[in-house]
């Protein structure tokens, strides 16, 4: 076994740190979450010249300071010790802001490398870094880079390399001169500093030096502040206590603030030419920040985007499509000419061939939501949808970006999903899906109608204006429910965010990446369907085809009693258990069920509604029966796909779980009181 | 003394657009300091205001930066606008 070196990524949001990953580690990554945490943990691997280099993407945050429980993650594992080089990414177009990151590393010591990323965009920019000086002066490599360039990474390599040979840490000399001279401030600066620091006496803590520790005091930091309150003698503490709570110590975060960005302004002032204005607030960000227009634009953007899938979908989709019919037929012809067993044909064809084509369909969906949606980061649109939206949304406890996941759940729940990884915070992500699954996709839309059309005729319209009240409900309720626990008050700070620059698209690199992406879900996805599919086709599966022989007539003969609590009889219910697979399969188990049509009692049946459906349906079911039906409909879980994408974003069973068995509550409860009232009135 | 300085001051909120400023004063919990600190504003902070039609965030060019903040927010944010 070759040695193991361990690399932490650090950088705030928009530095280039996740292209960096996946870069580095393509297929070799896991996502889980960090232990006892709620955040997710993006951990891979990579080999270069024979040894491994584990890469760990610290969660992005602005500083260091520990506030969220994303930055707490960062702090923890820094302050752990584990990595062998940390790689502090900065975005070089924004270079003075962005190196506040560097600024508050200084003190810890752990060896670094600084990445000054996205050079491309800078010099398109017209400014003119001059990485040598930058890392003469700071004493520890630097290099001038773009992640999402991969031609560029060899010299990423060498400079690693190098840097782990040679480890060096930052040098806090010169911040502290900032700290302690020089600026308006300093002079209280020194005095608040050097008390501290006195008053802190022989405190060691892992690798962060003492004058750290005091700028983290100084700033309030509750981890911190927790550690010295615990660890420090009475008398020390109180003289750190007195310290922050003198007049000048209250203001303690804003001066070392300052300092901090002296000592970037110094060196990125000499070796750097800033951006022009002109060119960082365009004639299109006038228009798209505008507080209408801005609106109509985002609106405008989301409906080309949606359309943009559809058509990305299609190839996959017709390849799904198409093949079903063929590949089933071909394998009756060739299984009938050779003898094999029924039984055998049956399960071929309704559980591995319409499993996969039914996974290529549903994958085509994912796949183009995803590319699309990291084309609209990757050029920096999407925090303009936080900027448009946020007074809207943020009533929910959401950013304004996840409009877009939830804009798109119209086309496709199970990609909308995916979509959500846009959003900062799990907690954001978690509640985004809590509301998304009642956000109906085509599909749904669909089947709400034609059962609506087919029941109640010319009230159907009414069906739809109340679909749409009731899903606005949802949302209320949802974030009463989950919104306070997923999106804590304290967290629900008034928008404070960059407007990062407009960037080219690197199409070989999106490419690339969603394709792995896509790649993942399908394989995951094929998996799960094919088991499901195999379930269903265990307890459907009759010799002589008769209905009468399965054990899903049974089982639902006996839970009967029970589903008619909920006004609906098992063939109701069966369908409804379908409409959790997918859509077509809930109106494919009715045409089987209500209109004996002879198709196979299936999941994966891809005939939508058999032609007089309904009229079967109609001649049959009650029309409290059909009320119970249709409600319980429009908040079903939104299929098997949804249900796996949503597992892998919320990186929980139990969450899984929490939220199906919230829209399970929802629609069988929506479906008794609809019964009910329907017995009423009928 | 302190307290005359500010009689006549002037938060972010307030300021008209397309001018030039520095930050003077930033008032609020350290949570919220320590937030807008990281993102780039701190006092003496040289800024353009780019944008404040009072109907959704403000929005300041500094440190290279398009930075919106969030109206309620930029009205804690105190400015000395240049003439």
């Amino acid at each position: 076994m070759s040695e193991i070196k361990t690399i932490a990524l650090l950088g705030q949001p928009n530095s280039g740190k996740s292209t960096l990953f996946n870069n580095l580690t393509g297929l070799h990554q896991r996502v889980g979450n960090w232990p006892g945490k709620t955040v997710e943990q993006a951990e891979g691997e990579f080999v270069f010249d024979g040894t491994t280099y584990k890469v760990i993407d610290l969660p992005g945050s602005y500083g260091l300071s520990a506030n969220s429980e994303e930055e707490v993650v960062t702090r923890d594992y820094i302050q752990s010790g584990k990595a062998d080089l940390v790689c502090i990414l900065v975005d070089a177009s924004q270079l003075e802001r962005s190196l506040y990151m560097l600024a508050d590393f200084v003190g810890i010591r752990l060896p670094v490398m600084l990445v000054l990323n996205m050079m491309d965009v800078a010099e398109a920019a017209g400014k003119k870094i001059d990485v040598a000086a930058i890392e003469k002066r700071l004493g520890v490599p630097v290099l001038g880079f773009s992640a999402a360039e991969t031609e560029r990474y060899p010299e990423f390599f060498k400079k690693m390399v190098s840097a782990i040979k040679t480890p060096v840490c930052l040098d806090s000399g010169s911040l502290r001169e900032e700290l302690v001279g020089g600026g308006e401030l300093a002079e209280k600066t020194d005095n608040l500093i050097s008390r501290i620091e006195a008053a802190l006496g022989d405190f060691e803590y892992g690798v962060c030096e003492k004058i750290w520790i005091a700028e983290k005091l100084l700033e309030k930091d509750k981890l911190i502040c927790g550690v010295v309150n615990e660890m420090l003698p009475f008398a020390h503490k109180n003289a750190i206590d007195a310290i922050l709570d003198s007049e000048e110590g209250r203001d303690g975060g804003m001066l070392t603030g300052e300092a901090k960005y002296r000592w970037v302004s110094k060196i990125v002032r000499e070796l750097a030419t800033p951006k022009s204005i002109e060119k960082v607030f365009s004639k299109w960000d006038r228009i798209a920040t505008h507080h209408i227009k801005g609106k109509f634009f985002a609106f405008g953007i989301m409906v080309v985007s949606l359309i943009a899938c559809m058509i990305l979908a299609f190839p996959g989709m017709g390849i799904g499509f198409g093949m079903q019919p063929v590949l089933q037929s071909l394998v009756e012809r060739v299984g009938g000419a050779l003898g094999v067993w029924p039984v055998v044909i049956s399960f071929i064809n309704l559980v591995l061939v319409g499993g996969t084509c039914i996974t290529i369909c549903m994958t085509s969906f994912i796949f183009a939501i995803i590319f699309v949606f990291r084309i609209l980061e990757e050029i920096g649109y999407m925090a303009r949808f936080s900027y448009a939206f946020d007074n809207w949304l943020s009533r929910l406890g959401l950013q304004g970006k996840a409009i877009m996941p939830l804009f798109s759940g119209i086309g496709c729940t199970a990609g909308a999903v995916c979509g959500t990884r846009v959003l900062d915070t799990r907690g954001q992500r978690l509640l985004a899906l809590v509301l998304l699954w009642a956000i109906p996709c085509g599909s749904k839309v669909a089947v709400v109608l034609f059962l609506a059309s087919t029941f109640f005729g010319s009230a159907a319209p009414l069906f739809g204006i109340g679909y749409v009240a009731l899903i606005f409900a949802s949302f209320y309720l949802s974030s009463r429910l989950f919104g306070k626990k997923l999106v804590p008050q304290n967290e629900r700070v008034g928008m404070i965010m960059e407007l990062p620059p407009y960037h080219k698209p690197h199409w070989k690199m999106i490419a690339a990446m969603v394709g792995r992406s896509t790649w993942g879900i399908f394989k995951k996805a094929l998996k799960m369907i094919l088991v499901v599919a195999a379930l269903f086709w265990a307890l459907s599966y009759a010799g002589d085809g008769n209905v009468e022989n399965t054990l899903l007539y049974k089982i639902g003969n006996a839970i009967e009693p029970v589903t008619m609590f909920f006004g609906m009889r098992w063939e109701l219910f069966v369908s409804y258990l379908g409409g959790m697979f997918s859509k077509e399969a809930s109106l494919g188990i009715m045409s089987t069920l209500f209109n004996h049509t002879g198709e196979a009692f299936s999941l994966v049946t891809r005939v939508a509604a058999s032609e007089n459906l309904g009229e079967a349906l109609a001649s049959t079911i009650s029309k409290p029966e059909a009320l119970a039906f249709l409600f319980a409909s429009m908040f079903n879980v939104p299929c098997v796909l949804a249900m796996g994408t949503t597992y892998r974003e919320a990186g929980s069973f139990k969450w899984l779980a929490t939220i199906m068995g919230y829209y399970l509550a929802i629609s069988l409860g929506l479906a008794f009181i609809g019964y009910h009232i329907g017995l009423l009135i009928f | 003394m302190k307290n005359a300085d500010f009689v006549d001051r002037l938060s972010l909120a307030e300021m008209g657009e397309n001018r030039c400023g520095t930050v003077a004063q930033i008032e609020g919990d350290s949570r919220f300091i320590s937030r807008i600190v990281s993102i780039g504003l701190t006092p003496g902070s040289a800024f353009t205001l780019l944008k404040n039609d009072k109907l959704s965030p403000v929005l300041v060019f500094c440190r290279d930066t398009v930075i919106a903040v969030n109206h309620k927010e930029s009205s804690q944010i105190f400015v000395k606008v240049e003439s």
